[in-house]
């Protein structure tokens, strides 16, 4: 006991001890909330499938669409033109207008976006056919959803606006703390660069977290750091707080984004036919029209913004993922900007964080790196869940009294912690997508509770963690898990009348790669359990310890 | 090329060169031919190395330089993983399977730039 402690502290040892004591504790307390970061994370690089199966209402109009005969589609010119002329009729005091005229084929839908008298972004879809607006009720989403940006959200913000991106700011601090003094702290990095050693008990656990740690280190590190800089400015604002004073984001951001934004003269002025200068901004910028923004519309000192689709070949081979922009003057037709395709504004700092936000969020590579990250995330996953396992493992043979007479009980709470952050997330995640099956259609704030259902069967895990032995609590949830996992698919045939040969045979690979990533969890889920249950014996030599430190503590 | 094929080739390129690091190491190569031994270490790091240095070749071939190295670094680690789950469930397998995707994974690749 007394040599423990004397090893256990801060400062006390040497410089490696210290470090292994830092990547403990550090490593602890973060491990569950980054463990909920990271497995949402990577779910959130297949945001949009996710959002493409949680829809299913879309599928049929894509199948309904793709059967009705195709509708004369307007060009270009007549497409913007219908534009200006409902938002001239609708909205012509609005200070932006901002149109989307079709997609990166000419085709698609045309919308129209400005702020309202509220300051609030509205939008309205015009009809490609005849240019009116169509009824918005119509397109009222029949199974509200925030979809897979659910995951994305939460992994950043925790749907808690900027307190959480602060937390999960700081997390990421820790992360990277953690990163560095594990490094330090394991010996052999090299020697055991390979070795993965089964069924040695606590030997595995520190195998595996070795493992998935160092052979992803690049990622781990990458996304850690990058996730930091994304939001860097609000991290760190003093640099904009001495140039544009406390109260100077918006400031700063108009100075960054529109910079020489001209201010409206007064004088009337037409604006003048678009199509022309959408022509001469793909010729400037070479990508298709995505959108084309006007400044000041009306006025003689209108400035007209031409906005590029970032859907060429060349897009996926670029770190910096803006798109294309060329910028006219109305009354003069002069060119005042042009930025290529993965440029920035705002020098090289911003073209730097251009690519490092590129990079954490992969606009590029196509499919084939999506996956990469989504592996990657994986075992960036497995590094928190068995590193916080292992704390555990590795003081059921000998418990190490760090926190004196209660440590058998915080053993215990944290134990408790480990199932409901590990195996009652999984349960969370998954709960998110039955809910979206189940709760009725229609509902007021449907989205509002499938996210209730999200944190209610995670707190519900974590009370079932408490209330339970540990070895039993991690079986139920796997248990649960497994069955969630494994009958999704049913659930959603059941529900929706839709089912995985249904998706491969119409070439759905969204709805069957999430119906396949639920299968292939249940699967790892049901493995997990049975390898616990093998483990029985291991389960009850720790209840046996558990009981001999508090007749220790007690005596 | 194709961002999969790519993806793949230098996947399998990946996996023969950690293959042939961990067999140089003393605990690999013996897991692999059951008995103590020296394993011909220079040669297989040599090896290694060159397998993984072949493994950028598809990536920057299919997305540039740039993503193209964020890929392999990538591809790297995945190709490390599944060499460490491999060579701990079944060494001999581990070995064959590199022993295909190395060769395999350059044949492919000098297929495809005869091709273009």
């Amino acid at each position: 006991m007394a040599k423990a402690q004397a090893t256990s502290g801060a400062g006390q040892g040497g410089f490696r001890q210290a470090q292994a004591w830092l990547h403990t504790w550090c490593g602890l307390w973060f491990s569950w909330l980054l463990f909920a970061v990271f497995l949402t994370g990577t779910l959130a690089v297949f945001e949009e499938p996710i959002t493409h199966w949680m829809t299913p209402e879309h599928h049929a109009e894509e199948a309904a669409a793709l059967a009705a005969p195709a509708k004369p589609t307007a060009s270009l010119g007549q497409r913007l033109d219908w534009g200006v002329a409902y938002m001239q009729e609708h909205h012509a005091g609005a200070g932006m207008w901002e149109l989307w005229p079709a997609d990166a084929k000419g085709a698609g839908e045309l919308r129209v976006f400005w702020f309202d008298s509220q300051r609030q972004y509205a939008s309205a879809e015009l009809d490609t056919a005849t240019g009116e607006a169509l009824a918005a009720a119509g397109h009222a989403p029949a199974r509200q959803t925030l979809g897979g940006h659910h995951f994305v959200d939460f992994h950043y913000e925790l749907h808690a606006g900027k307190v959480g991106l602060w937390i999960v700011g700081i997390a990421a601090m820790a992360m990277l703390v953690a990163l560095v003094s594990g490094v330090i702290t394991h010996k052999r990095i090299f020697k055991d660069f390979f070795t993965f050693r089964t069924r040695k008990g606590q030997r595995s656990w520190l195998d595996a977290h070795n493992a998935v740690a160092v052979l992803t280190l690049p990622f781990q590190f990458m996304i850690a750091y990058t996730g930091i800089v994304i939001s860097g400015l609000t991290f760190m604002p003093a640099g904009v707080v001495t140039q544009f004073g406390a109260d100077g984001a918006m400031a700063f951001q108009a100075a960054l984004n529109e910079p020489g934004k001209p201010r409206p003269s007064g004088q009337p002025m037409a604006l003048p036919a678009l199509e022309s200068f959408a022509r001469r901004g793909e010729q400037l910028m070479g990508q298709p029209v995505r959108a084309v923004v006007i400044d000041h519309p009306g006025d003689a000192a209108a400035r007209i913004g031409v906005y590029g689709w970032n859907e060429d070949a060349g897009a996926r081979q670029r770190l910096s993922p803006t798109s294309g922009l060329a910028m006219f003057s109305a009354a003069t037709g002069e060119v005042l900007q042009v930025r290529l395709p993965g440029g920035v504004d705002g020098g090289k700092a911003s073209l730097t964080q251009s690519v490092l936000a590129g990079l954490h969020m992969v606009a590029f590579g196509g499919f084939a790196l999506k996956w990469l990250y989504f592996l990657c995330g994986l075992a960036g996953s497995a590094m928190m869940a068995t590193g916080a396992i292992l704390f555990i493992v590795k003081r059921r043979s000998r418990h190490l009294g760090e926190f004196g007479s209660a440590t058998a009980r915080v053993y215990r709470l944290i134990e408790a912690a480990n199932v409901a952050a590990i195996a009652g997330l999984g349960l969370a995640c998954i709960s998110f997508l039955w809910a979206n099956r189940m709760v009725p259609l229609g509902l007021a704030h449907r989205d509002d509770w499938e996210l209730a259902v999200f944190f209610g069967v995670w707190a519900l895990a974590l009370v079932h963690a408490l209330a339970r032995p540990a070895a039993a609590a991690w079986k139920e949830q796997l248990g649960l898990l497994a069955a969630l996992c494994l009958l999704l698919p049913l659930l959603n045939a059941l529900t929706v009348g839709d089912h995985l040969g249904a998706q491969l045979l119409r070439g759905d690979w969204e709805s069957a790669g999430v119906e396949l990533f639920a299968l292939a969890t249940g699967l790892a889920a049901v493995w997990g359990r049975r390898s616990m249950a093998r483990r029985k014996s291991i389960a009850a030599s720790v209840r046996r310890s558990g009981a001999s430190v508090e007749a220790e503590v007690k005596a | 090329m194709s961002e999969w094929l790519a993806g793949l080739l230098s996947l399998g390129l990946a996996f023969a060169g950690m293959a042939a690091l961990a067999f140089a190491m003393e605990r690999h190569y013996e897991q692999l031919t059951g008995a103590r031994g020296t394993p011909p270490a220079w040669r297989l790091r040599c090896l290694g190395a060159a397998l993984l240095l072949a493994a950028l070749l598809p990536c920057v071939w299919a997305w540039g330089a740039t993503v193209g190295s964020v890929a392999w670094l990538g591809l790297m680690s995945a190709g490390a993983v599944g060499c460490v789950a491999a060579i701990s469930a079944a060494p001999r397998w581990a070995a064959r399977a590199a022993c295909a995707l190395g060769p395999g994974a350059l044949l492919a690749l000098a297929w495809a730039g005869i091709a273009q």
